[in-house]
Protein backbone atom coordinates (compact mmCIF):
# COMPACT_ATOMS: atom_id res chain seq x y z
CA UNK A 1 0.00 0.00 0.00
CA UNK A 2 1.44 3.14 -0.99
CA UNK A 3 1.32 6.21 1.80
CA UNK A 4 -2.14 8.34 2.23
CA UNK A 5 -1.93 12.06 3.17
CA UNK A 6 -3.82 11.88 6.22
CA UNK A 7 -3.64 15.37 7.20
CA UNK A 8 -6.65 17.43 7.32
CA UNK A 9 -6.95 20.47 4.26
CA UNK A 10 -7.15 23.54 5.44
CA UNK A 11 -10.03 25.50 5.49
CA UNK A 12 -10.36 27.87 2.65
CA UNK A 13 -13.26 30.07 3.38
CA UNK A 14 -15.71 30.83 0.67
CA UNK A 15 -15.55 30.02 -3.18
CA UNK A 16 -17.00 29.30 -6.62
CA UNK A 17 -17.32 26.76 -8.82
CA UNK A 18 -14.98 27.87 -12.23
CA UNK A 19 -17.19 28.02 -15.33
CA UNK A 20 -15.96 29.62 -18.65
CA UNK A 21 -18.49 32.14 -18.33
CA UNK A 22 -16.51 34.04 -15.72
CA UNK A 23 -13.22 33.34 -16.74
CA UNK A 24 -11.69 36.75 -17.56
CA UNK A 25 -13.98 38.32 -15.00
CA UNK A 26 -12.91 36.10 -12.13
CA UNK A 27 -8.90 37.04 -12.62
CA UNK A 28 -10.38 40.90 -13.37
CA UNK A 29 -12.37 40.93 -10.43
CA UNK A 30 -11.09 38.62 -7.76
CA UNK A 31 -12.57 40.15 -4.79
CA UNK A 32 -14.70 38.44 -2.66
CA UNK A 33 -13.73 34.42 -4.11
CA UNK A 34 -11.61 32.99 -1.34
CA UNK A 35 -11.04 29.65 -3.71
CA UNK A 36 -12.28 28.12 -6.87
CA UNK A 37 -13.62 24.40 -7.54
CA UNK A 38 -12.67 23.26 -10.92
CA UNK A 39 -14.85 20.06 -12.66
CA UNK A 40 -11.60 17.80 -12.96
CA UNK A 41 -13.05 15.98 -16.25
CA UNK A 42 -12.81 19.86 -18.12
CA UNK A 43 -8.89 20.07 -17.45
CA UNK A 44 -8.04 16.01 -17.88
CA UNK A 45 -6.66 17.16 -21.57
CA UNK A 46 -3.60 17.02 -23.16
CA UNK A 47 -2.62 20.98 -23.65
CA UNK A 48 -4.47 24.26 -25.11
CA UNK A 49 -6.18 27.01 -23.72
CA UNK A 50 -8.29 24.39 -21.25
CA UNK A 51 -5.18 24.53 -19.11
CA UNK A 52 -3.26 27.41 -19.83
CA UNK A 53 -6.77 29.25 -17.89
CA UNK A 54 -5.96 26.69 -15.65
CA UNK A 55 -2.33 28.08 -14.78
CA UNK A 56 -3.76 31.88 -14.46
CA UNK A 57 -6.24 30.71 -12.49
CA UNK A 58 -3.84 28.48 -10.07
CA UNK A 59 -1.75 31.80 -9.81
CA UNK A 60 -4.48 33.65 -8.10
CA UNK A 61 -6.60 31.30 -6.15
CA UNK A 62 -6.42 28.01 -4.19
CA UNK A 63 -8.02 25.11 -6.53
CA UNK A 64 -9.46 22.20 -5.29
CA UNK A 65 -10.71 19.15 -7.88
CA UNK A 66 -14.10 18.06 -8.10
CA UNK A 67 -14.88 15.13 -10.58
CA UNK A 68 -18.04 13.74 -11.92
CA UNK A 69 -16.62 10.28 -13.46
CA UNK A 70 -14.96 8.52 -10.80
CA UNK A 71 -17.88 6.30 -10.30
CA UNK A 72 -16.87 5.04 -7.08
CA UNK A 73 -20.11 3.03 -6.62
CA UNK A 74 -20.05 1.58 -10.31
CA UNK A 75 -19.45 -2.83 -10.45
CA UNK A 76 -17.00 -2.05 -13.83
CA UNK A 77 -13.53 -1.98 -12.37
CA UNK A 78 -12.13 1.18 -11.63
CA UNK A 79 -10.73 2.89 -14.49
CA UNK A 80 -7.12 2.79 -14.82
CA UNK A 81 -6.70 5.62 -17.70
CA UNK A 82 -9.05 7.72 -15.60
CA UNK A 83 -7.05 7.72 -12.37
CA UNK A 84 -3.88 8.44 -14.21
CA UNK A 85 -5.17 11.39 -15.47
CA UNK A 86 -6.56 12.25 -12.63
CA UNK A 87 -3.35 11.75 -10.51
CA UNK A 88 -1.24 13.95 -13.59
CA UNK A 89 -3.42 16.70 -12.95
CA UNK A 90 -3.64 16.38 -9.17
CA UNK A 91 0.26 16.64 -9.26
CA UNK A 92 0.14 19.48 -11.58
CA UNK A 93 -2.02 21.77 -9.54
CA UNK A 94 -1.37 20.69 -6.70
CA UNK A 95 -5.90 20.95 -5.62
CA UNK A 96 -6.06 21.69 -1.29
CA UNK A 97 -8.14 18.42 -2.14
CA UNK A 98 -9.77 16.01 -4.81
CA UNK A 99 -13.88 15.07 -4.37
CA UNK A 100 -16.13 13.06 -6.67
CA UNK A 101 -19.63 11.96 -6.04
CA UNK A 102 -20.81 8.91 -3.72
CA UNK A 103 -22.96 7.44 -7.11
CA UNK A 104 -22.27 5.56 -9.55
CA UNK A 105 -22.40 6.41 -13.55
CA UNK A 106 -22.76 3.51 -15.49
CA UNK A 107 -21.60 -0.10 -16.35
CA UNK A 108 -20.31 -2.57 -18.63
CA UNK A 109 -18.39 0.27 -20.20
CA UNK A 110 -20.83 2.77 -20.74
CA UNK A 111 -21.08 5.98 -19.51
CA UNK A 112 -24.57 7.84 -18.49
CA UNK A 113 -23.03 11.38 -17.47
CA UNK A 114 -25.63 10.94 -14.61
CA UNK A 115 -24.42 10.44 -11.09
CA UNK A 116 -26.54 7.70 -10.31
CA UNK A 117 -27.70 6.87 -6.67
CA UNK A 118 -26.86 3.41 -5.08
CA UNK A 119 -29.38 1.12 -3.00
CA UNK A 120 -28.21 2.10 0.79
CA UNK A 121 -27.17 -1.93 1.41
CA UNK A 122 -24.59 -3.82 3.03
CA UNK A 123 -23.26 -4.96 -0.21
CA UNK A 124 -23.20 -1.49 -1.46
CA UNK A 125 -21.10 -0.63 1.17
CA UNK A 126 -18.57 -3.24 1.08
CA UNK A 127 -18.28 -2.67 -2.47
CA UNK A 128 -17.71 1.42 -2.24
CA UNK A 129 -15.77 1.41 1.06
CA UNK A 130 -13.07 -1.43 -1.08
CA UNK A 131 -13.29 0.82 -4.22
CA UNK A 132 -12.35 4.37 -1.90
CA UNK A 133 -9.18 2.63 -0.34
CA UNK A 134 -8.54 1.42 -3.79
CA UNK A 135 -8.65 5.39 -5.20
CA UNK A 136 -7.11 6.63 -2.18
CA UNK A 137 -4.07 4.36 -2.01
CA UNK A 138 -3.49 5.34 -5.86
CA UNK A 139 -3.77 9.01 -5.42
CA UNK A 140 -1.79 8.76 -2.40
CA UNK A 141 -4.48 11.05 -0.67
CA UNK A 142 -8.02 10.75 1.13
CA UNK A 143 -10.35 11.95 -1.41
CA UNK A 144 -13.58 13.53 -0.52
CA UNK A 145 -17.45 12.33 -1.34
CA UNK A 146 -20.49 14.28 -2.42
CA UNK A 147 -23.89 13.01 -1.42
CA UNK A 148 -26.18 13.31 -4.68
CA UNK A 149 -29.84 14.09 -4.90
CA UNK A 150 -31.42 11.17 -5.28
CA UNK A 151 -34.63 10.78 -7.12
CA UNK A 152 -35.00 6.53 -6.72
CA UNK A 153 -36.53 4.73 -3.91
CA UNK A 154 -34.68 1.07 -3.85
CA UNK A 155 -37.27 -2.43 -2.60
CA UNK A 156 -33.57 -3.82 -0.30
CA UNK A 157 -32.51 -0.51 0.91
CA UNK A 158 -31.16 -1.23 4.54
CA UNK A 159 -29.93 1.53 5.87
CA UNK A 160 -30.59 5.63 5.67
CA UNK A 161 -28.50 7.65 3.15
CA UNK A 162 -26.64 9.23 5.76
CA UNK A 163 -25.99 6.07 8.02
CA UNK A 164 -24.83 4.72 4.44
CA UNK A 165 -22.55 8.20 3.91
CA UNK A 166 -21.36 8.19 7.61
CA UNK A 167 -20.22 4.57 7.30
CA UNK A 168 -18.70 5.23 3.84
CA UNK A 169 -16.46 7.79 5.77
CA UNK A 170 -15.63 5.85 8.39
CA UNK A 171 -14.71 2.95 6.59
CA UNK A 172 -12.99 4.10 4.39
CA UNK A 173 -11.10 6.85 6.15
CA UNK A 174 -12.64 9.13 3.77
CA UNK A 175 -13.96 13.07 3.91
CA UNK A 176 -17.44 14.36 2.81
CA UNK A 177 -18.55 16.85 0.68
CA UNK A 178 -21.71 17.98 2.13
CA UNK A 179 -24.56 19.15 -0.31
CA UNK A 180 -26.65 21.42 1.26
CA UNK A 181 -29.29 21.54 -1.33
CA UNK A 182 -28.80 17.58 -2.04
CA UNK A 183 -29.59 17.10 1.32
CA UNK A 184 -32.38 19.13 1.18
CA UNK A 185 -33.83 18.12 -2.17
CA UNK A 186 -33.32 14.08 -1.42
CA UNK A 187 -35.52 15.11 2.22
CA UNK A 188 -38.40 16.50 0.45
CA UNK A 189 -38.08 13.97 -2.63
CA UNK A 190 -38.24 10.92 0.37
CA UNK A 191 -39.94 12.46 2.80
CA UNK A 192 -37.07 12.51 5.78
CA UNK A 193 -36.13 15.39 8.18
CA UNK A 194 -33.04 16.85 6.64
CA UNK A 195 -31.84 17.79 10.43
CA UNK A 196 -32.02 14.03 11.19
CA UNK A 197 -29.63 13.92 8.00
CA UNK A 198 -27.02 16.40 9.24
CA UNK A 199 -27.16 14.95 12.70
CA UNK A 200 -26.13 11.57 11.24
CA UNK A 201 -23.30 12.65 9.45
CA UNK A 202 -19.86 12.79 11.61
CA UNK A 203 -18.63 16.18 11.87
CA UNK A 204 -15.18 15.86 12.05
CA UNK A 205 -15.31 14.15 8.30
CA UNK A 206 -17.08 16.85 6.82
CA UNK A 207 -14.51 19.23 4.68
CA UNK A 208 -16.85 21.06 2.28
CA UNK A 209 -20.16 22.42 1.69
CA UNK A 210 -22.18 23.33 -1.93
CA UNK A 211 -24.82 25.34 -2.17
CA UNK A 212 -26.94 25.35 -5.16
CA UNK A 213 -30.70 25.88 -6.15
CA UNK A 214 -33.31 23.30 -7.42
CA UNK A 215 -36.84 23.85 -9.39
CA UNK A 216 -40.01 21.85 -8.36
CA UNK A 217 -40.73 19.22 -10.91
CA UNK A 218 -43.96 17.84 -11.32
CA UNK A 219 -43.74 15.90 -8.28
CA UNK A 220 -40.34 16.24 -7.10
CA UNK A 221 -37.88 18.50 -6.47
CA UNK A 222 -35.14 18.74 -9.62
CA UNK A 223 -31.67 19.35 -8.53
CA UNK A 224 -30.94 21.86 -11.39
CA UNK A 225 -28.31 24.19 -10.11
CA UNK A 226 -29.90 26.56 -12.09
CA UNK A 227 -31.46 29.19 -9.82
CA UNK A 228 -29.78 31.51 -6.73
CA UNK A 229 -29.80 29.51 -3.25
CA UNK A 230 -33.05 29.17 -2.33
CA UNK A 231 -34.45 29.88 1.82
CA UNK A 232 -35.22 26.61 2.91
CA UNK A 233 -31.36 25.58 2.03
CA UNK A 234 -29.94 28.65 3.47
CA UNK A 235 -32.13 27.82 6.32
CA UNK A 236 -30.23 24.41 6.06
CA UNK A 237 -26.92 25.99 5.80
CA UNK A 238 -27.45 27.64 9.06
CA UNK A 239 -27.79 24.59 10.49
CA UNK A 240 -25.61 22.84 9.34
CA UNK A 241 -22.81 25.52 9.89
CA UNK A 242 -23.62 25.56 13.77
CA UNK A 243 -22.98 21.67 13.76
CA UNK A 244 -19.75 21.26 11.50
CA UNK A 245 -18.18 25.01 12.06
CA UNK A 246 -16.14 26.25 9.80
CA UNK A 247 -16.24 24.15 6.74
CA UNK A 248 -15.14 25.97 3.39
CA UNK A 249 -18.65 26.57 1.71
CA UNK A 250 -18.91 27.17 -2.33
CA UNK A 251 -21.98 28.58 -4.40
CA UNK A 252 -22.25 25.88 -7.71
CA UNK A 253 -24.25 27.28 -10.52
CA UNK A 254 -24.29 25.28 -13.76
CA UNK A 255 -26.73 26.52 -15.88
CA UNK A 256 -28.62 29.57 -16.23
CA UNK A 257 -25.37 31.47 -15.18
CA UNK A 258 -26.13 35.26 -13.76
CA UNK A 259 -22.85 37.84 -13.73
CA UNK A 260 -20.21 36.88 -11.33
CA UNK A 261 -21.11 39.55 -9.19
CA UNK A 262 -24.16 37.82 -8.53
CA UNK A 263 -22.51 35.12 -7.41
CA UNK A 264 -20.48 36.98 -5.43
CA UNK A 265 -23.16 38.80 -3.84
CA UNK A 266 -24.33 34.84 -3.17
CA UNK A 267 -21.70 34.36 -1.61
CA UNK A 268 -21.06 37.28 0.51
CA UNK A 269 -25.04 35.83 1.89
CA UNK A 270 -22.68 33.10 2.97
CA UNK A 271 -20.59 34.89 4.26
CA UNK A 272 -22.72 36.83 6.55
CA UNK A 273 -24.72 34.25 7.70
CA UNK A 274 -21.83 31.87 8.39
CA UNK A 275 -19.42 34.28 9.85
CA UNK A 276 -21.43 35.65 13.35
CA UNK A 277 -22.25 32.23 13.82
CA UNK A 278 -18.59 30.56 14.01
CA UNK A 279 -17.55 33.66 16.05
CA UNK A 280 -19.95 33.55 18.80
CA UNK A 281 -19.03 29.40 18.51
CA UNK A 282 -15.25 30.38 19.33
CA UNK B 1 -22.96 -11.31 -11.13
CA UNK B 2 -23.65 -9.70 -8.23
CA UNK B 3 -26.72 -8.29 -7.23
CA UNK B 4 -25.38 -4.64 -7.26
CA UNK B 5 -24.08 -5.22 -10.92
CA UNK B 6 -27.03 -6.92 -12.26
CA UNK B 7 -29.55 -4.52 -10.64
CA UNK B 8 -26.93 -1.35 -11.98
CA UNK B 9 -27.24 -2.66 -15.60
CA UNK B 10 -30.99 -3.16 -15.24
CA UNK B 11 -31.48 0.10 -14.22
CA UNK B 12 -28.71 1.38 -16.90
CA UNK B 13 -30.90 -0.33 -19.70
CA UNK B 14 -34.22 1.53 -18.51
CA UNK B 15 -32.78 4.92 -18.28
CA UNK B 16 -31.40 4.37 -21.94
CA UNK B 17 -34.96 2.37 -23.63
CA UNK B 18 -36.52 4.10 -25.78
CA UNK B 19 -39.73 2.79 -23.69
CA UNK B 20 -40.23 3.66 -20.47
CA UNK B 21 -39.79 0.23 -17.81
CA UNK B 22 -39.42 0.17 -14.15
CA UNK B 23 -36.95 -2.34 -13.29
CA UNK B 24 -38.08 -4.23 -9.74
CA UNK B 25 -36.07 -3.01 -7.43
CA UNK B 26 -37.55 0.41 -7.68
CA UNK B 27 -40.62 1.42 -5.58
CA UNK B 28 -42.42 4.58 -5.57
CA UNK B 29 -44.12 5.87 -2.61
CA UNK B 30 -46.84 8.33 -1.45
CA UNK B 31 -44.98 11.74 -2.97
CA UNK B 32 -44.25 9.77 -6.24
CA UNK B 33 -44.58 6.35 -7.95
CA UNK B 34 -41.18 4.32 -9.39
CA UNK B 35 -41.82 5.50 -12.96
CA UNK B 36 -42.07 9.53 -12.31
CA UNK B 37 -38.54 8.68 -10.21
CA UNK B 38 -37.10 6.89 -13.19
CA UNK B 39 -38.57 9.41 -15.43
CA UNK B 40 -35.68 12.21 -14.28
CA UNK B 41 -33.06 10.22 -14.83
CA UNK B 42 -34.06 9.09 -18.88
CA UNK B 43 -34.59 12.65 -19.19
CA UNK B 44 -31.78 14.15 -17.94
CA UNK B 45 -29.51 11.52 -20.17
CA UNK B 46 -31.48 12.55 -23.15
CA UNK B 47 -30.99 16.21 -22.52
CA UNK B 48 -27.74 15.82 -21.20
CA UNK B 49 -26.53 13.95 -24.31
CA UNK B 50 -27.99 16.54 -27.02
CA UNK B 51 -26.69 19.15 -25.02
CA UNK B 52 -23.03 17.96 -25.21
CA UNK B 53 -23.76 17.28 -28.75
CA UNK B 54 -24.96 20.29 -30.25
CA UNK B 55 -22.04 22.13 -28.84
CA UNK B 56 -19.43 20.20 -30.47
CA UNK B 57 -21.35 20.11 -33.84
CA UNK B 58 -22.00 23.68 -35.00
CA UNK B 59 -20.96 22.75 -39.04
CA UNK B 60 -23.43 19.77 -38.46
CA UNK B 61 -26.19 21.70 -36.46
CA UNK B 62 -26.25 24.36 -39.72
CA UNK B 63 -26.27 21.38 -42.46
CA UNK B 64 -29.04 19.22 -40.73
CA UNK B 65 -31.03 22.12 -39.84
CA UNK B 66 -34.18 21.07 -37.69
CA UNK B 67 -33.12 17.26 -38.36
CA UNK B 68 -30.53 18.43 -35.80
CA UNK B 69 -31.81 16.84 -32.51
CA UNK B 70 -33.47 13.62 -34.44
CA UNK B 71 -29.73 13.22 -35.88
CA UNK B 72 -28.67 13.68 -32.06
CA UNK B 73 -30.69 11.29 -30.48
CA UNK B 74 -30.32 8.64 -33.15
CA UNK B 75 -26.63 8.66 -32.87
CA UNK B 76 -26.92 8.76 -29.04
CA UNK B 77 -29.10 5.51 -29.30
CA UNK B 78 -26.42 3.68 -31.51
CA UNK B 79 -23.67 4.88 -30.15
CA UNK B 80 -23.87 5.07 -25.95
CA UNK B 81 -21.14 7.34 -24.37
CA UNK B 82 -17.98 5.48 -23.30
CA UNK B 83 -15.71 8.37 -22.56
CA UNK B 84 -15.37 9.94 -18.74
CA UNK B 85 -15.67 13.52 -20.60
CA UNK B 86 -18.72 13.50 -22.54
CA UNK B 87 -17.38 16.19 -24.56
CA UNK B 88 -15.79 13.12 -26.36
CA UNK B 89 -19.04 11.34 -26.84
CA UNK B 90 -19.13 13.07 -30.26
CA UNK B 91 -15.99 10.90 -31.65
CA UNK B 92 -17.85 8.34 -33.55
CA UNK B 93 -20.37 10.78 -35.14
CA UNK B 94 -18.89 11.10 -38.90
CA UNK B 95 -18.55 7.43 -38.95
CA UNK B 96 -21.80 6.97 -37.30
CA UNK B 97 -23.19 9.50 -40.37
CA UNK B 98 -21.22 7.18 -42.98
CA UNK B 99 -23.35 3.94 -42.26
CA UNK B 100 -26.70 5.01 -40.71
CA UNK B 101 -29.40 5.81 -43.04
CA UNK B 102 -30.69 8.15 -43.88
CA UNK B 103 -27.62 10.38 -43.74
CA UNK B 104 -25.24 8.17 -45.72
CA UNK B 105 -26.89 9.31 -48.15
CA UNK B 106 -26.06 12.78 -47.54
CA UNK B 107 -22.48 12.52 -47.61
CA UNK B 108 -21.87 16.41 -46.96
CA UNK B 109 -22.91 14.98 -43.51
CA UNK B 110 -20.03 13.19 -42.13
CA UNK B 111 -18.10 15.83 -43.94
CA UNK B 112 -19.11 18.54 -41.50
CA UNK B 113 -18.89 16.19 -38.70
CA UNK B 114 -15.96 15.17 -39.49
CA UNK B 115 -14.50 18.66 -40.10
CA UNK B 116 -16.18 19.99 -35.94
CA UNK B 117 -15.08 17.16 -34.84
CA UNK B 118 -11.05 17.93 -36.31
CA UNK B 119 -11.39 21.61 -34.52
CA UNK B 120 -13.00 20.33 -31.07
CA UNK B 121 -9.85 17.51 -30.99
CA UNK B 122 -7.25 20.33 -31.78
CA UNK B 123 -8.38 22.48 -29.29
CA UNK B 124 -6.97 20.91 -26.52
CA UNK B 125 -4.39 18.91 -28.37
CA UNK B 126 -0.98 18.66 -26.76
CA UNK B 127 0.76 21.57 -26.75
CA UNK B 128 3.67 21.60 -29.83
CA UNK B 129 6.14 24.16 -30.53
CA UNK B 130 6.21 25.98 -33.79
CA UNK B 131 9.59 27.59 -35.36
CA UNK B 132 9.57 31.46 -36.62
CA UNK B 133 11.18 32.95 -39.29
CA UNK B 134 14.28 33.61 -37.59
CA UNK B 135 14.94 29.79 -37.36
CA UNK B 136 14.42 29.15 -41.22
CA UNK B 137 17.29 32.55 -41.72
CA UNK B 138 19.41 30.59 -39.78
CA UNK B 139 19.66 27.53 -41.81
CA UNK B 140 23.14 27.38 -43.41
CA UNK B 141 22.66 27.05 -47.55
CA UNK B 142 24.30 23.48 -47.47
CA UNK B 143 21.62 22.06 -45.42
CA UNK B 144 19.02 22.84 -47.17
CA UNK B 145 18.92 19.73 -48.84
CA UNK B 146 18.82 17.47 -46.37
CA UNK B 147 16.45 19.26 -44.66
CA UNK B 148 13.02 18.07 -42.97
CA UNK B 149 10.57 20.66 -42.18
CA UNK B 150 8.31 18.56 -38.97
CA UNK B 151 4.93 20.03 -39.03
CA UNK B 152 2.91 19.98 -35.96
CA UNK B 153 1.62 16.26 -34.69
CA UNK B 154 -1.87 17.49 -34.02
CA UNK B 155 -2.34 18.84 -37.72
CA UNK B 156 -5.39 17.14 -39.15
CA UNK B 157 -6.11 16.43 -43.06
CA UNK B 158 -9.86 16.01 -43.95
CA UNK B 159 -10.49 15.58 -48.20
CA UNK B 160 -14.02 17.27 -48.72
CA UNK B 161 -16.11 17.10 -51.71
CA UNK B 162 -18.68 19.55 -50.07
CA UNK B 163 -17.97 23.41 -48.45
CA UNK B 164 -19.03 22.43 -45.10
CA UNK B 165 -16.01 24.37 -43.79
CA UNK B 166 -18.32 27.52 -44.93
CA UNK B 167 -21.33 26.03 -43.00
CA UNK B 168 -19.01 26.02 -39.75
CA UNK B 169 -17.33 29.68 -40.47
CA UNK B 170 -20.92 30.79 -41.41
CA UNK B 171 -21.68 29.34 -37.85
CA UNK B 172 -19.11 30.78 -35.54
CA UNK B 173 -19.12 33.78 -36.45
CA UNK B 174 -23.48 33.75 -36.73
CA UNK B 175 -23.30 34.44 -40.51
CA UNK B 176 -26.95 33.38 -42.77
CA UNK B 177 -26.70 29.23 -43.64
CA UNK B 178 -24.62 29.63 -47.11
CA UNK B 179 -25.88 26.85 -49.95
CA UNK B 180 -24.18 23.69 -49.77
CA UNK B 181 -22.26 23.02 -52.79
CA UNK B 182 -20.22 19.71 -54.10
CA UNK B 183 -17.92 19.08 -56.32
CA UNK B 184 -16.84 15.70 -58.10
CA UNK B 185 -12.68 15.99 -56.71
CA UNK B 186 -12.32 16.60 -53.26
CA UNK B 187 -10.63 19.74 -51.79
CA UNK B 188 -7.81 19.02 -49.16
CA UNK B 189 -8.29 21.01 -45.74
CA UNK B 190 -6.30 21.18 -43.26
CA UNK B 191 -7.00 21.99 -39.05
CA UNK B 192 -4.64 22.96 -36.64
CA UNK B 193 -3.62 25.07 -33.82
CA UNK B 194 -1.29 27.99 -34.12
CA UNK B 195 -0.71 28.59 -30.65
CA UNK B 196 -3.78 28.71 -28.86
CA UNK B 197 -5.98 29.55 -31.47
CA UNK B 198 -7.32 26.67 -34.19
CA UNK B 199 -7.52 27.35 -37.60
CA UNK B 200 -8.15 25.75 -40.43
CA UNK B 201 -7.96 26.02 -44.46
CA UNK B 202 -8.42 24.61 -47.81
CA UNK B 203 -4.85 24.05 -50.11
CA UNK B 204 -4.57 24.11 -54.19
CA UNK B 205 -2.76 20.67 -55.31
CA UNK B 206 0.41 22.01 -55.11
CA UNK B 207 0.92 23.02 -51.48
CA UNK B 208 -1.48 20.06 -50.59
CA UNK B 209 1.56 18.03 -52.25
CA UNK B 210 4.33 19.53 -50.54
CA UNK B 211 3.17 19.73 -47.18
CA UNK B 212 1.94 16.11 -47.23
CA UNK B 213 5.49 15.32 -48.59
CA UNK B 214 6.92 17.46 -45.43
CA UNK B 215 5.02 15.20 -43.18
CA UNK B 216 6.04 12.49 -44.57
CA UNK B 217 9.54 13.04 -43.79
CA UNK B 218 10.29 13.83 -47.24
CA UNK B 219 13.61 15.95 -47.18
CA UNK B 220 13.93 19.47 -48.70
CA UNK B 221 15.63 18.39 -51.92
CA UNK B 222 12.33 16.61 -52.54
CA UNK B 223 10.18 19.50 -51.68
CA UNK B 224 11.86 21.06 -55.03
CA UNK B 225 11.46 18.17 -57.28
CA UNK B 226 7.10 18.06 -56.07
CA UNK B 227 6.95 22.15 -56.49
CA UNK B 228 8.86 21.89 -60.03
CA UNK B 229 5.93 19.26 -61.15
CA UNK B 230 3.30 21.45 -60.27
CA UNK B 231 5.09 25.36 -60.71
CA UNK B 232 5.67 27.09 -64.36
CA UNK B 233 9.25 26.34 -65.54
CA UNK B 234 11.60 29.00 -63.75
CA UNK B 235 8.98 29.74 -60.59
CA UNK B 236 9.24 26.44 -58.07
CA UNK B 237 11.60 27.43 -55.92
CA UNK B 238 10.46 31.05 -55.79
CA UNK B 239 6.83 29.37 -55.15
CA UNK B 240 7.89 27.14 -52.49
CA UNK B 241 10.19 29.90 -50.90
CA UNK B 242 6.51 31.62 -50.38
CA UNK B 243 4.70 29.02 -48.94
CA UNK B 244 7.09 28.01 -46.53
CA UNK B 245 7.15 31.31 -44.80
CA UNK B 246 3.63 31.46 -45.12
CA UNK B 247 3.95 27.78 -43.06
CA UNK B 248 6.14 29.58 -40.81
CA UNK B 249 3.95 32.30 -40.12
CA UNK B 250 0.59 30.21 -39.88
CA UNK B 251 2.57 27.86 -37.24
CA UNK B 252 2.33 24.99 -39.32
CA UNK B 253 6.12 23.93 -39.03
CA UNK B 254 6.77 22.38 -35.68
CA UNK B 255 10.51 21.35 -36.18
CA UNK B 256 13.44 21.67 -38.61
CA UNK B 257 15.16 18.26 -38.81
CA UNK B 258 18.70 18.26 -40.35
CA UNK B 259 19.55 15.44 -42.96
CA UNK B 260 22.39 13.62 -41.97
CA UNK B 261 25.85 14.41 -43.36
Amino acid sequence: MSHIDNDRPPYLGYGLGLRVEHYQELLDHPHGVDWLEIVSENYMVPGGLPLVWLERFRARFPLVMHGVSLSIGGTDPLDDGYLARLDALARRIEPAWVSDHLCWTGVQGVNLHDLMPLPYTEEALDHVVARVRQVQDRLRRRILLENVSSYLRFADAQLEEWEFLAAVAERADCLLLLDINNVYVSARNHGFDPLRYLDGVPVQRVQQFHLAGHEQGEALLVDTHDAPVPSPVWALYEAAVRRFGAVSTMIERDDHMPPLRELVAELDDARRLAEPLLRAAA
Amino acid sequence: MSSLQSMQLRLQQAVMAAAASSPPELVGDGIADAKTRLAIYRHGYRARLREALAGEFPALASLAGRRFPSLLDRYAEACPSEHYNLRWHGAGMAAFLRYALPWRERPAFAEAAELDWAISTCFDAADEPAIDAEALAAIAPDAWAGLRLAPPQHLQWLALHSNVDAFRSAADSAASRPHLRRRAQPRQLIVWRQGLTVRYRALEPMESALLAAAARGEPFATLCEIAAGHAPPGQAVARLAVLLRGWVDAGLIGALQPGET
